[in-house]
């Protein structure tokens, strides 16, 4: 089938939700991937942060031959081993509290969204409310909906859920006027992702941990995107001034299976009881299998010291071009801020012509979100493509 | 009511040397199954016993984590006024910017700095990394006594 034909038939059976770009890709192994002309492309987007481990890591796609051979499913009403390891092995990397597992972010944070809710109810909250930030991404479904300000507003998908407000980005006073007795929960991203890469500051993330304190909210740190190693330590937070009672987690930790986790606190102990919550796919034997052997290769400090120290190299080298205005963001999770003039959709574009996959979240910023497992010259090399490409964008 | 007489019952063969090894091969596998279930038991007493002391080793540290957040001080009113901190991995390039936006000033030794330190030295940053963050989020100059403090003295 040709690219066009494709094409075509993709308009004709599938819903329109997305634009794609007009390329389709065939074969993936660490931080390449080849299209249907043989073409090799770098990517430094990793299918959204979810290849952290590369395309095709030999060690995930052994767990999954593996496990798919012996058994795939059996639903949430037995046990299976691999989704039980998977919990232990998240909790006693994080929070140390029970975990739910899921089959997407916005469903672990449909999960975490309700534990806040139940536990506001239990000390008797009537109308709990979360709290989130303007321009977070917390998902689709209509609980994560709800919190993701910017797609709420979509009047054509409405009416949102009741108990959601949201305050001006990385404010610390506004967030402590907006968290009083009702609020069940802050639910923030400690580093914006799809809004294009911007850290919380320390001192907002602990007026949230304090805000939470006070007066009994949880603060849920939604780490789809920034954990799992993307910052250069396993979860963000651990290089932030707070911890959290509730811990989001999805994307990068099924290795390119769909997967989501919440984790909570030891302290918050069971919330959730039989009946209030599940899922007939999620902790699946497969997912879960092919997720403990993505935590094998990213729970390694010898990893994340890599990924801090190339993150910095990426982010010096990317400074020293003259169309570059700022670079936020922590290890290997980058928005690259260009100088006003310049159409980033456009650099975004010539960059996928000269083979380098980025994505533009917001005008005037590329976002870079290569695997965790990208080397010193793949880095030079898009390096090099993207200033080649600033260029051409500017003289143009 | 009726009695039925119950039938007699059968009598044991006498007994043989070969019966004789039998009795004693089934003795002495019940005494094996017996110390083999002694051995799992103290086996999984064992693990048990591992795996609570791991347990309290990872309350206490929670707990330790959880009291250093909340041990917080709160920011000053002052604070509220004249702005916050930026984003510490903002690297802006336009020195003016930074002169309009001035960061404010936190307490050397506060709490949420220690936790900082805590997570990242735990995470596996090095000691260079945290003074880093320590200097650039909460503006401490002499970072030696929360290092120290955590990463043991410098050699």
């Amino acid at each position: 089938m040709t690219l066009a034909e494709l094409q075509e038939r993709e308009q004709r059976w599938l819903m329109q939700t997305y634009r794609r770009a007009p390329v389709e890709f065939v074969r993936g192994e660490g931080a390449s991937l080849w299209d249907s002309e043989g073409r090799e492309y770098l990517d430094f987007l990793a299918g959204i942060s979810v290849c952290s481990v590369g395309h095709c890591n030999p060690a995930v796609v052994a767990a999954v031959r593996e496990q798919a051979g012996r058994l795939m499913h059996v639903s949430n009403l037995f046990y299976s081993e691999p989704m039980v390891r998977l919990a232990e092995r998240l909790s006693s990397a994080s929070l140390g509290g029970k975990v739910f597992l899921a089959n997407s972010g916005t469903e672990a944070n449909e999960c975490a969204i309700k534990v806040a809710r139940k536990n506001a109810h239990r000390r008797g909250v009537e109308n709990p409310e979360i709290v989130s930030f303007e321009r977070d991404f917390h998902g689709r479904t209509y609980g994560a909906l709800s919190a993701t300000p910017k797609l709420a507003e979509n009047r054509a998908l409405g009416p949102m859920l009741p108990g959601f407000r949201s305050v001006p980005f990385d404010d610390p006073g506004a967030l402590r006027d907006a968290v009083y007795e009702e609020t069940a929960a802050v639910l923030i991203e400690p580093i914006q992702g799809e809004s294009g890469v911007y850290p919380l500051s320390d001192e907002t993330l602990l007026a949230a941990r304090q805000a939470c304190d006070e007066t009994g909210a949880l603060l849920i740190l939604d780490e789809i995107q920034a954990g799992i190693g993307r910052t250069g330590s396993l979860w963000a937070y651990e290089q932030t001034p707070v911890r959290p009672d509730v811990l989001t987690s999805a994307k990068a930790l099924g290795g390119g299976l769909p997967i989501g986790a919440c984790v909570l606190s030891e302290a918050l102990g069971d919330v959730l009881e039989p009946g209030d919550h599940g899922s007939t796919f999620a902790g699946g034997a497969v997912v879960s299998a092919a997720a403990l052997a993505v935590l094998e290769l990213v729970d390694d400090p010898a990893l994340l010291r890599g990924v801090r120290e190339r993150g910095a190299a990426l982010c010096e080298a990317l400074l020293e071009l003259d169309a570059v205005r700022e670079v936020r963001g922590r290890g290997l999770m980058l928005g690259v801020g260009l100088v006003e003039g310049i159409d980033a959709a456009a650099v975004g574009a010539d960059l996928l012509e000269r083979g380098l996959i980025v994505n533009v979240p917001e005008p005037g910023t590329l976002r870079l979100l290569p695997p965790l497992t990208v080397d010193p010259t793949q880095i030079d090399r898009a390096v090099d493509l993207i200033s080649q490409s600033l260029l051409s964008c500017r003289q143009g | 009511m009726s009695a039925e007489k119950l039938p007699p019952r059968p009598q044991r063969p006498p007994s043989s040397a070969a019966d004789a090894a039998s009795r004693l091969a089934t003795i002495v596998d019940a005494a094996e199954r017996a110390a083999a279930g002694v051995i799992d038991d103290a086996e999984a007493q064992a693990q048990r016993q591992l795996e609570e002391a791991r347990g309290r080793a990872d309350r206490i540290v929670a707990e330790r984590l959880r009291e250093l957040a909340d041990e917080l001080d709160p920011p000053d009113s002052e604070e509220r006024v004249t702005g916050h901190l930026k984003p510490v991995e903002s690297v802006e390039r336009d020195a003016e910017d930074e002169d309009d936006e001035p960061l404010a000033p936190r307490g050397g030794g506060s709490a949420g700095a220690r936790l900082l330190a805590t997570q990242m030295a735990v995470s596996g940053a090095s000691r260079e990394e945290i003074e880093e963050r320590l200097r650039s989020g909460f503006e401490i100059d002499d970072t030696s006594e929360i290092l120290d403090a955590i990463l043991g003295p410098q050699a």
